[in-house]
């Protein structure tokens, strides 16, 4: 009998400190340095890729006209967004560090590697991306490693060009 | 053969007491620093009961509401059952819990949530889980709560029978017991309450500087199934003879698109429900974007939240009927204890810059 005690005390010893695969909480984040290994975006000379680290970016790019940040609802560091004018580009945190989440053009004053801009047509979209990336409705959408270009359009011209990481 | 049988049972009950023990040592207690929202859910059941108004959502309505102002200026009894990133299909089952222990007036819901469709559209599975667990571990067990677990997992976590880890959380937070702080012993058998009726307050400053700019949507229309849980919410109401009131907070961003809202005001008008964004009554409200939020605009510190309460009281009850208790002795010294204990956490966080 004594020994079934013991087994039973063990097993729940065991349940408890058992290893497995768990998913994060708050106060555990994870420190992986991501892979760049997806689209760039190059403004006046400074190159920009997706999950590049944001601070040689950001000092490069020079001082923003707009920044806004936003906290999720319970979460350690903060998502932030740095406005030049044509285009705003966004950053995720891993644990102190910050990295590039994504751009998106906001006028018709920069192109991408492509020279799809604001106001490009839908026949200059389908050349450069191709017709199997059309949506049937309104965007093109195209991806690359981890990251996701979509191109957004209005009565058949480009209303807006985004790109961003695949979080999923 | 019944001294054995009795040694076997002892010992069955020991190693429950251990795992019981363990669990409460091992569950993070949400009682200091950052993630107090994650206390929020579970505080409910202390003040259930005798509220005429019942505010269901997320951060938009546990930052943004006082209730303690709404009964001080017009004498409405009020709960939050808000949680960080509460989704549609959690609030339903929020909902539908309440109803187990009070039929209020009026549920207000903030619509928000509406923009997420399935639990896979909430974010990477490490963030949706932790945020899931903020609204879920805090629930009394109940069929709701089952049926809100399973609404949370995609198909890959029902795979993994991740269900159990709600069932017994130990099996979940067992590999914390190398991050353990004061406070995991602090709170072990025992928690502080860190909310006001629901409402956490903020006395921090951090004025609006920029506008805030999002990438605009491919689609703005709402998905199926976050028409499929408001449905059930109108439902609901009406079978329970309550007011659902639909809001969409003062809440700069998120950016709440203006296809967004024609979608709602389209809704609440074929179902006769009262929808109001109170985005559109800034200037009514008060709401200065330079002093009365903690975070740019995001959400509302205690300055704007008092506003917000203040504006949104007098439409409960000019609009919807819900009564003033302040005659009421007993409520009224219940509330009276509640607002003690409210000015006093103001003026203690005012004091330590919180």
């Amino acid at each position: 009998m004594k020994k079934i005690i013991a087994m039973l005390l063990a097993m729940a010893m065991l349940l408890c400190f058992a290893a497995c695969e768990t998913p994060n909480i708050p106060d555990t984040p994870d420190n992986t340095e991501p892979v760049q290994d997806s689209f760039t975006f190059t403004y006046k000379g400074t190159k920009i890729a997706l999950h590049a680290p944001a601070a040689d970016v950001v000092a490069a790019l020079g001082e923003p006209k707009t920044y806004s940040e936003s906290t999720s609802c319970a979460f350690e560091g903060l998502d932030k967004s740095y406005g030049y004018g044509s285009f705003y580009l966004e950053t995720y945190p891993i644990g102190d560090k910050d990295y590039v989440y994504g751009w998106y053009f906001v006028d018709d004053m920069v192109e991408n590697d492509e020279g799809i801009c604001i106001g490009s047509s839908k026949a200059d979209v389908e050349a450069a991306y191709g017709a199997e990336n059309y949506n049937g409705t309104n965007a093109f959408e195209v991806t690359k490693g981890s990251g996701k270009l979509t191109i957004i359009l209005e009565n058949d011209v480009v209303s807006s060009v985004q790109y961003v990481i695949i979080t999923e | 053969m019944k001294k054995k049988i009795a040694l076997l049972l002892s010992a069955l009950v020991l190693a429950g007491v251990i795992l019981f023990c363990l669990q409460a040592l091992l569950v993070p207690k949400y009682m200091v620093g950052k993630h107090k929202e994650g206390a929020l859910i579970s505080e409910y059941y202390d003040n259930a009961g005798n509220n005429d108004v019942i505010f269901i959502g997320d951060c938009e309505v546990y930052e943004n509401f006082s209730p303690i102002t709404m009964w001080e200026k017009y004498g409405i009894t009020s709960y939050i059952r808000g949680s960080a990133q509460q989704l549609i299909w959690q609030s339903y089952y929020l909902m539908e819990e309440t109803f187990q222990y009070e039929t209020p007036k009026v549920m207000v819901f903030n619509v928000l949530s509406m923009k997420y469709d399935t639990p896979k559209a909430t974010g990477d599975q490490s963030q949706r889980e932790a945020y899931n667990r903020m609204t879920l571990d805090g629930m009394r067990w109940s069929k709701s709560k089952w049926d809100s677990i399973y609404a949370s997992m995609t198909e890959e976590e029902k795979e993994k029978e991740a269900m159990y880890s709600y069932l017994l959380p130990l099996l979940r937070y067992h590999d914390r017991w190398s991050q353990l702080t004061a406070e995991d012993f602090k709170y072990w058998f025992k928690r502080d309450t860190v909310s006001d009726n629901g409402y956490l307050m903020q006395t921090g400053v951090k004025p609006l500087e920029d506008e805030h700019v999002e990438r605009p949507l491919v689609n703005y229309d709402f998905g199926e199934n976050s028409w499929y849980y408001l449905d059930k919410m109108t439902e609901l109401c009406k079978s329970k003879g309550v007011q659902l009131v639909l809001i969409k907070a003062p809440a700069l961003s998120p950016v709440w698109w203006p296809q967004w809202d024609a979608q709602i005001e389209e809704y609440a008008a074929e179902n006769d429900l009262l929808y109001i964004n109170m985005l559109e009554y800034q200037e009514e409200i008060g709401i200065d974007w330079s002093t009365d939020t903690y975070d740019t605009g995001l959400h509302l510190n205690v300055y704007g939240a008092e506003k917000a309460a203040d504006w949104f009281g007098k439409v409960l009850q000019e609009q919807c009927g819900v009564p003033d208790r302040r005659e009421d002795t007993q409520i009224s010294a219940l509330w009276a204890e509640k607002a003690e204990v409210y000015h006093n956490r103001k003026k203690e966080m005012e004091q330590n810059k919180e």
